[in-house]
């Protein structure tokens, strides 16, 4: 049994980079474009305050329903399976990556530069503020080069972080507001940020998520949706390296295929499945995996770890007013930049965010001396305690990930399908390797030093130990023997199937990703564009 | 006022959709009539006497009943074994606690006959002292931390935890109006929050 679909193009994936590859192909062009996500809608929008209140009072998933029971993998970063993907749960930060992060091999002798540069991608990056609506403040101009003003006014500091921006201003380090996927201003018929402060759930739509988007487009009848339908595997046509089809299943009649045929195949899974299905649909000469002759699909998984501390402060800070924002500096991001700091340890670059906090200064059931605090004695405590502040830093650092790196499929892990489930196994390049002892203790310092100029001290230091905001598995580049996909996502093996955002990256730079991968993805959708008609001007 | 912050302002208000939000998103004031239906029979006269223990005694008896209605509606509102926030960076499935509710219900019917046995009185009609002399020695294993509610062993210690947890809790911890978690809009984020003194 099975069911035909045909469109111009199908993108594979319900995710941000899907919402901005459709989004800019069906204003732009006259084009009949298909998504098909596996996971399901995602909740109404007026539930949202509903599913605050029970995440706030009992930490229920705000998200109902945004996973896929059998759809997992060993070392995934995030369960979300569904119409808007990870970015539903996402905090909206929104930072850009630097020049430096495209360079690496130019700049440090390290690893290999992007097939594009800052200034090549600065036009992106700001469709992409444009279209998720960025709010942000510009920084110095040497360390936050921008084309153009953002978007939106910058989220303001809250009194606690203004106290804040003085303390680590006054200690030789520049910070601003960091910029965020919350609205100041309307915009695109969504609300102003009400700092409600659980992000995570934005109940007032101010926050982007991508669900907002396909709901315009299906509205104005510019796509069709085809949730609950996981694609297992492309097909190639007879004689040929093109695409031919892609073929799944419908969750709601898991007995018939559908088989979805167009002239673009778009591939927007994210770093996970995006790879993990070229992995899938090996077959005829691509035996390894289609968009495979490098042997680099599923390899040079990217990703950064953060060094974080808790810093104890002598000053009155009012934690609260709004847990979910932070100042932003991009000092040590940009350290030969002017007025930077300078590159005394290899590549090492971090970014630094500062954020209020709470930590160790709620209130407590037992003293010093043991004894159990009830009613007046545990108010009179915490107040004690809450006279002065805590603050929250870290610094993500860059990590060159290692050609083994990996997505692979799983030796035994299964769905329902009986299709191999993904793993992966992120690694350092030895470079990183070698220099991630001398970076922790860099960054520690920092946090050491800051402390000690406000007369503070920091009383916990953390590392991680897994890589954060991940990408890469389908890395771009200009030399089709080391990687899978050119500078516009278009795979060197198939020149109908374009692999967009996260999976792309070269490396994982050294702050939040997002807003990197959905420039890169609106570029793709630039040359995907150019096999469709422009929409006639009116 | 400058112009930019005017047109800032301006531009905000025009965001009555927001602002309707806004109004829905008002501080923690229960789980709303709905939980009612579901609510959950403990006494409320004994965790009344509980509360007037463990919670501060700045909080006047009407503040204090309200603390009291909060936590049976929320406890009333509670779905067993909820599935919780599995956020970016948690790729486990995680699921909350079973329902606490009949073990509280347990240690309040507890308190009130062993308060008969030992003063012959009811735990209500026992001086502030004695309730927190017998309470006392039922939170022996408690702390040092305050846990989740849902995770507290003993119902004084969830009922205190849940009044912690609320805005007012932490507005008088501070002494000015912080009210975290509700929606309170940014144009008034770089003020210093008012005393509530």
């Amino acid at each position: 049994m099975s069911r035909i679909e045909e469109a111009d193009v199908v993108i594979i994936g319900g995710g941000i980079t899907a919402a901005m590859v459709a989004e800019k192909l069906t204003e732009e062009h006259d084009v009949d474009v298909i998504i098909v996500e596996a996971g399901t809608h995602s909740s109404p929008f007026d539930d949202r305050f509903a599913h605050r209140q029970r995440y706030m009072d009992y930490g229920e998933n705000p998200w109902p329903d945004d996973h896929i029971e059998d759809q997992y993998a060993d070392g995934i970063m995030s369960r979300s399976m569904v119409v808007g993907g990870q970015a539903l749960h996402w905090g909206g930060t929104t930072p850009r990556y630097t020049p430096e992060d495209f360079r690496h091999h130019s700049m440090f002798g390290i690893h290999q530069d992007w097939p594009v540069d800052y200034e090549t991608m600065d036009p992106y990056y700001q469709e992409a503020e444009e279209r998720i609506g960025i709010a942000g403040e510009q920084g110095p101009e040497p360390l936050d080069p921008r084309g153009a003003p953002y978007p939106m006014p910058a989220v303001p500091l809250s009194w606690t972080l203004e106290r804040l921006r003085e303390w680590v201003n006054e200690a030789g380090v520049p910070t601003w507001s960091n910029p965020v996927s919350k609205n100041t201003v309307p915009w695109r018929g969504r609300n102003v940020c009400q700092r409600c402060d659980t992000c995570n759930v934005c109940p007032t739509g101010a926050k982007y998520t991508p669900e907002f988007s396909f709901q315009q487009m299906l509205a104005a009848g510019r796509i069709r949706l085809h949730p609950r339908t996981i694609i297992r595997r492309l097909e190639l046509a007879d004689g040929s390296d093109q695409i031919h089809a892609a073929v799944g299943r419908s969750y709601d009649d898991p007995e018939t295929d559908v088989i979805y045929r167009a002239k673009t195949f778009v591939l927007a899974a994210g770093y996970t499945w995006s790879p993990h299905l070229l992995l899938l649909s090996a077959q005829g000469r691509f035996s390894e995996g289609l968009a495979n002759s490098s042997g680099c699909v599923g390899r040079y998984m990217a990703g950064h770890r953060n060094v974080g501390a808790m810093v104890d402060l002598p000053m009155r800070l009012l934690p609260g007013m709004f847990f979910g924002h932070s100042l932003i500096s991009k000092y040590f991001q940009r350290p030969t930049a002017a007025g930077g700091p300078g590159l005394p340890n290899g590549f090492m670059r971090h970014d630094f965010r500062v954020w209020e906090s709470t930590a160790a200064r709620g209130p407590r059931l037992r003293d010093e001396a043991g004894s159990l605090l009830l009613g007046d004695d545990l108010m009179a405590d915490w107040r004690t305690r809450t006279a002065t502040g805590t603050a929250r830093l870290r610094g993500y650092y860059d990590i060159i990930p290692d050609r083994d790196s990996r997505v692979s499929l799983h030796a035994s892990q299964r769905n329902r399908f009986g299709d191999p489930l993904p793993q992966l196994d992120f690694r350092d390049a030895p470079v990183s390797r070698d220099l991630r002892g001398a970076t922790e203790a860099s960054i520690s310092a920092l946090f050491e030093r800051l402390a000690a100029a406000a007369g503070g001290t920091v009383t916990r230091t953390f590392a991680d130990e897994t890589q954060d905001h991940p990408g890469g598995g389908c890395r771009m580049g200009d030399d089709a023997s080391d990687s899978v996909v050119d500078s516009w996502g278009r795979t060197h093996d198939h020149d109908n199937l374009f692999v967009v955002g996260a999976p792309t990256m070269v490396s994982g730079g050294c702050n939040n990703g997002t807003l990197t991968f959905s420039a890169l993805s609106l570029r793709s959708a630039e040359e995907i564009g150019r096999e469709y008609p422009a929409h006639a001007t009116p | 006022m400058t112009p930019d912050r005017r047109a800032f302002l301006k531009a905000s208000a025009a965001a009555a959709a927001a602002a309707a939000a806004a109004a829905a998103c008002a501080p923690r004031a229960g789980t709303g009539a709905d939980s009612a239906n579901g609510l959950r029979d403990m006494d409320p006269e004994l965790l009344g006497a509980v509360a007037e223990v463990v919670l501060p005694s700045e909080l006047v008896a009407a503040e204090r009943n309200a603390a009291v209605r909060d936590f049976r509606a929320w406890a009333g509102a509670y779905e067993a074994v909820p599935e919780l926030d599995h956020g970016y960076g948690t790729a486990e499935i995680r699921y909350g606690p079973p329902d606490p509710v009949p073990a509280w219900q347990a240690q309040l019917q507890g308190l009130e006959l062993e308060s008969q046995k030992r003063h012959r009185l009811a735990f209500g009609a026992l001086e502030v002292d004695a309730r927190e002399a017998l309470l006392r020695r039922h939170l022996r294993d408690a702390g040092p931390t305050v846990p989740n509610p849902l995770q507290a062993r003993h119902v004084a210690i969830a009922l205190l935890s849940r009044w912690l947890s609320t805005a007012d809790a932490t507005d008088r911890c501070y002494g000015v109006r912080i009210t975290p978690q509700t929606c309170r809009g940014i144009e008034s984020s770089p003020r210093e929050p008012e005393s509530i003194g």
